[in-house]
C-alpha cells in the first residue's frame, strides 16, 4: 500500500508542476499587457513600458519562470498587481475564510445527505423515499446562486435570522454554507441511497439478520458502514472542490475567499495573484484526490491487500 | 445516530436564536462598494479616490455650486499669478497639522509634487507641467526647479508653459498633500492605515482587503467638524446583496449606479418615499471611429454613422431618461461647455444619402465594434443599439467582446476599429478631456482615434496656454466645432445621472461635483 501511495504522490507532484508551468505560460502568451490593465485609462505608453521592465515582464519567459519557481519555493509568490499586497498574505486570509465556509458546507451537506439517503434506502419506493429523492434531485439541479438568493431573501432579509452578507460571526457562515452545501447534499443523498440499497442485498446482511441482530443494528453497523466507502470518496472529492473556491457563494455573501480572489485576478490580469490562486486551488484538488485514494485504501481491505 | 439527531435538532432550533441586528452607533455612516480599492496612494491609482479625498487635503477643492461648480481655496489662503501666467505665488494656511501631529509646511507641498514624479506611475501629468518636472521624473534631478519655498507658509510654482487651468488641476484628488517627515519614517504608505497620514477630516483606521475599510474623524482637522464621525465602506460584490442590505437598514447610502436600471426603476423610483439624490456624471459617453479603418477615414461615413444613431432613444431606452445629451467634447458641468452646440440630428435617410455620396453600397461597410467584457449593462445596451441602428442604413458593425486586458492592448495599439467608452472628468477644465484625447498625435493613436488634422492637434495643445479665459473658451469652442461638426472625430452621446438613495439615518448628502462614486463623508449630514 505504501508503494501505491508513493506512486500517487509522485503523480500528484508531476500534475502540480505541470499546472504551474501551464498557468505560467498561458498567462504570458494570451494577448494584453497586465501592466496596462493594472494602470487603467490614464496610463501612458512610457510608464507602461517602465513598469513592465521593473516587474521583469520584459525578460525571456524561461528566466521569468525560474525566478518565479525559486521565489515560490521560498514561499514568496510575489505582490498582487491589483491589490498591492503580498500574494501569500492575501491567500492566507482568503483561504482561512474558504476553509471555514467549506467546513460548514461539508458538515451541512454530509449530515443532511447521509440522513436523506438513509431514509430513502430504508423506505425504498415508498412515499418518504420518493419525497427525499425529489428533495435530493432539487439539491443537485438547483443552481447555487438560486439557492443563495432564496436563503438570503427568506432567512436574512425577511426573517432577519442571519446577516445578508459578511462573516463577522458564525451566523454569517450559516447561509453561505447551506447554499454551497445544498448541491453536495443532493449528491451524497443519492450516492448513500444507491450504495445502501446495493449493500442491503449482500449475503452478509442476510447473515446478520439471521443471527438475530435488530433492524437498526444491521442498518448502521453492517450496511451503512460498508455502503459509506463510495460516499466517503465522493465526500473527499467534494471537500477539495469546496476548498478550491466557491466563486458564486463567496460573491453573493461577500466572503473574502479564494474563489473571489481568483475571479479578481482573472479580470485584472493580475499574474502573481492568478498564479498563486491557481497553485492553491490545484494543490487542494490534488491533495483531496490523494486523500480520497488513501482513505479508500485504508477503509477497503481488498484494495489494501492489492496495493 | 443520537449525535446526528442532536445536530439536526440544533439546526432546526436556529430560528429560536435572537434575530440578527446590525447596530449603527451615532455618527456612523455605512455604505458599500462593488470592488475593493487597490491602494490609498494617489501615485498608484486614478480610480480609488475615496480615501485620498477624505484623508488628505489639496491646495484647492472643486465644490458643487448651484448646478455648476467652483474652485475654492483649501490648504492655501491666498495666491497670485504673474502677468505671463507662468508663476503662481501661494500662501499656505497656518496652523494646519497632519493627523499624527506633524505640522504642514510648504516643503510638504513640494515633497508631494516631487513624489508623484519620482514614483512615475499615475497622475504625473500635472506636476510635469512645472519647470524641471521631466528631469525629476527621469531621475536627472532630485528637486523641482520650478518650485521655490520661501518659508513654511509661502512658496511659488513656475510652469514650463502657461496653463490657465492649473488651479483647477490642483484641486484634483491626485494632488493630495502628504507629510514629508512622516513619509521618511513609514514603510507602507498607501497600504497600511497607520502609515497613511493626511490633514483631511478623516483618518483611516482599518482596511481589510475585499471586506471593508473604516475612516474616523480626525480630531486635529483644521476645518469644521463633520456630522459623520465614522465611515465604514463595505465591499459587497453582489449588487442584489447591496440592495437587500440597504432595504434592511444595514447601509445608510446606496450607490444606485451599482444596481440594474430595472431594479432602480422598480424598487427606488417607484417608491415615493425613497429619497434619491442625483447629479450628472460629469464626463462623456462617446463612440470612437478609427480614421485608419477603411471607410471610417471618410468623414461622410463617420457623419452618416452619427446621423443613424438616435441618441434620444439611448437616453430613454438605456438610461430610463436619467442622462443628459452631449453634443461636443466639453461636457455639461465643465467650464467652457457650449450649450448652443448642435449635435448630429437623427436622420437615417440623410445618413443613407451621405453613404451613397461616399460611394458605399449596401452592406459594403463592415467594421468591428470592440467591447470590453467588463462593460456594464448600459454600455452593452449601447453597443447593441449602435449595431442595430447601423444595420438599418446598410452598415455591418459587429460587436466583438474582449477581456479587459486584450481590449486595452488593442485600443492602445491604435488598431481598434470602433468602440464605446466613457470619460469622467478629474478636474473642471476643458483641457482634461480635450488635451487628453486630441492634444498630440500619440494621444489620438493611443485611443485608436488616429485623428489626422495636425493643425487642430497643435491648436488643442496650444489652447492650454491661453491666459485670457474668454479667449481660451472661444478657442476651445471653435476647436470643438471643428472636431465634431466638421470632422466627426467622435460621436458624443450623453452623460448619465449618478443616483444615490439615502437611508433613514441620513439627513442630506452632497455628491462630489463630477458625480464620482467616491464622495466626501463631510458632505453627509446624519440625523
Amino acid at each position: 500500500m505504501r508503494r501505491s501511495i508513493a506512486q500517487r504522490f509522485l503523480q500528484a507532484l508531476i500534475v502540480l508542476v505541470g499546472v504551474v508551468l501551464l498557468t505560467f505560460v498561458m498567462l504570458r502568451v494570451v494577448p494584453g499587457n497586465p501592466i496596462e490593465t493594472m494602470m487603467g485609462e490614464h496610463a501612458d505608453a512610457a510608464t507602461v513600458a517602465r513598469m513592465t521592465a521593473e516587474l521583469g515582464l520584459d525578460q525571456p519567459m524561461h528566466r521569468q519562470f525560474l525566478r518565479y519557481l525559486s521565489s515560490a519555493l521560498r514561499g514568496d509568490f510575489g505582490t498582487s498587481y491589483s491589490l498591492g499586497k503580498p500574494v501569500s498574505l492575501l491567500l492566507k486570509s482568503a483561504f482561512r475564510n474558504t476553509l471555514y465556509l467549506a467546513l460548514f458546507a461539508a458538515l451541512f451537506a454530509w449530515i443532511l445527505g447521509v440522513a436523506c439517503g438513509l431514509v430513502c434506502a430504508v423506505s425504498k419506493n415508498r412515499l418518504p423515499d420518493r419525497l427525499f429523492l425529489g428533495f435530493s434531485l432539487l439539491g443537485i439541479s438547483l443552481p447555487v446562486f438560486m439557492a443563495a438568493m432564496f436563503l438570503q431573501y427568506v432567512l436574512a432579509f425577511k426573517l432577519k435570522w442571519f446577516p445578508i452578507s459578511g462573516t463577522d460571526s458564525w451566523r454569517g457562515f450559516v447561509l453561505p454554507a447551506a447554499a454551497l452545501g445544498w448541491n453536495s447534499a443532493g449528491q451524497v443523498a443519492q450516492m448513500t441511497r444507491t450504495s445502501l440499497l446495493e449493500t442491503l442485498q449482500e449475503d452478509y446482511i442476510e447473515t446478520a439478520r439471521a443471527k438475530g441482530l435488530g433492524r437498526f443494528g444491521v442498518l448502521v453497523r453492517h450496511a451503512l458502514r460498508n455502503a459509506m466507502l463510495p460516499v466517503l470518496t465522493l465526500m473527499a472529492i467534494q471537500f477539495s472542490g469546496l476548498l478550491s473556491g466557491a466563486v458564486i457563494t463567496e460573491t453573493v455573501f461577500s466572503i473574502n475567499g479564494v474563489g473571489r480572489l481568483m475571479v479578481q485576478a482573472i479580470s485584472g490580469r493580475d499574474i502573481p495573484l492568478l498564479q498563486g490562486t491557481s497553485l492553491l486551488a490545484t494543490s487542494v484538488v490534488i491533495l483531496g484526490s490523494l486523500l480520497a485514494d488513501c482513505l479508500y485504501s485504508v477503509l477497503d481491505p481488498r484494495i489494501r491487500k492489492e496495493g | 445516530m443520537k449525535r446526528i439527531l442532536a445536530l439536526l435538532l440544533t439546526v432546526a432550533l436556529l430560528p429560536c436564536f435572537p434575530a440578527f441586528a446590525d447596530s449603527a452607533e451615532p455618527g456612523l455612516l455605512r455604505t458599500a462598494v462593488l470592488y475593493d480599492i487597490s491602494t490609498m496612494d494617489v501615485t498608484e491609482t486614478t480610480d480609488d479616490y475615496l480615501i485620498p479625498m477624505n484623508v488628505f487635503d489639496r491646495l484647492f477643492e472643486t465644490r458643487p455650486a448651484g448646478g455648476s461648480s467652483e474652485i475654492v481655496k483649501s490648504l492655501v489662503t491666498d495666491y497670485s499669478v504673474s502677468e505671463d501666467g507662468l508663476t503662481y505665488d501661494f500662501t499656505l494656511r497656518g496652523g494646519v497639522v497632519f493627523s499624527n501631529g506633524s505640522a504642514l509646511t510648504a516643503s510638504d507641498v513640494q515633497y508631494s509634487f516631487e513624489r508623484l514624479l519620482k514614483a512615475a506611475r499615475e497622475n504625473t501629468e500635472i506636476p510635469l507641467e512645472i519647470v524641471g518636472g521631466e528631469a525629476v521624473m527621469n531621475g536627472e534631478a532630485d528637486v523641482l526647479e520650478g518650485f521655490r519655498v520661501t518659508d513654511d507658509t509661502h512658496f511659488s510654482v513656475t510652469l514650463a508653459s502657461p496653463n490657465a487651468g492649473f488651479l483647477a488641476e490642483l484641486s484634483a484628488p491626485a494632488m493630495s498633500i502628504v507629510d514629508a517627515e512622516t513619509m521618511a519614517d513609514v514603510k507602507a504608505f498607501g497600504k497600511e492605515p497607520a502609515d497613511t497620514v493626511g490633514t483631511g477630516p478623516y483618518r483611516v483606521t482599518e482596511w481589510v482587503s475585499n471586506d471593508h475599510y473604516t475612516l474616523v474623524y480626525n480630531e486635529k482637522y483644521w476645518g469644521a467638524e463633520p456630522s459623520v464621525k465614522k465611515l465604514i465602506v463595505k465591499t459587497i460584490p453582489d449588487a442584489m446583496s447591496q440592495n437587500l442590505m440597504f432595504q434592511n437598514g444595514e447601509l445608510d447610502i446606496i450607490d444606485l449606479q451599482s444596481q440594474d436600471s430595472a431594479v432602480v426603476a422598480s424598487t427606488y423610483k417607484a417608491d415615493p418615499s425613497a429619497r434619491i439624490v442625483s447629479t450628472p456624471n460629469v464626463g462623456m459617453i462617446y463612440l470612437i471611429m478609427n480614421e485608419n479603418t477603411p471607410w471610417l477615414r471618410d468623414v461622410r461615413v463617420r457623419k452618416a454613422i452619427g446621423m443613424a444613431i438616435d441618441r434620444d432613444q439611448i437616453i430613454q431606452g438605456v438610461f430610463m431618461g436619467d442622462a443628459v445629451k452631449e453634443n461636443g467634447v466639453i461636457p455639461n458641468g465643465v467650464w467652457g461647455h457650449n450649450d448652443a452646440l448642435e449635435g448630429f440630428a437623427f436622420d437615417p435617410d440623410g445618413a443613407r444619402a451621405l453613404l451613397r455620396e461616399a460611394g458605399c453600397k449596401d452592406g459594403e461597410i463592415r467594421f468591428e465594434l470592440s467591447m470590453d467584457s467588463t462593460a456594464n449593462t448600459s454600455t452593452q445596451l449601447i453597443y447593441a443599439f449602435i449595431s442595430d441602428s447601423l444595420r438599418r442604413i446598410g452598415i455591418e458593425a459587429t460587436v466583438v467582446s474582449y477581456d479587459h486586458s486584450s481590449w486595452l492592448a488593442k485600443r492602445s495599439s491604435g488598431e481598434m476599429d470602433s468602440f464605446v467608452a466613457r470619460w469622467g472628468m478629474d478636474y473642471n477644465d476643458p483641457a482634461n478631456i480635450m488635451y487628453t484625447f486630441f492634444g498630440s498625435a500619440e494621444s489620438t493613436k493611443a485611443r485608436s482615434i488616429n485623428y489626422s488634422d495636425a493643425d487642430v492637434i497643435a491648436r488643442v495643445a496650444a489652447a492650454r496656454a491661453i491666459a485670457d479665459d474668454a479667449a481660451r473658451m472661444s478657442e476651445y469652442q471653435a476647436l470643438e466645432k471643428k472636431l465634431i461638426a466638421d470632422d466627426a472625430a467622435w460621436i458624443p452621446f450623453c452623460v448619465g445621472l449618478h443616483l444615490w438613495c439615502l437611508g433613514d439615518r441620513v439627513e442630506s448628502f452632497t455628491p462630489q461635483w463630477a458625480g464620482f462614486a467616491d464622495f466626501y463623508a463631510a458632505d453627509v449630514v446624519l440625523r
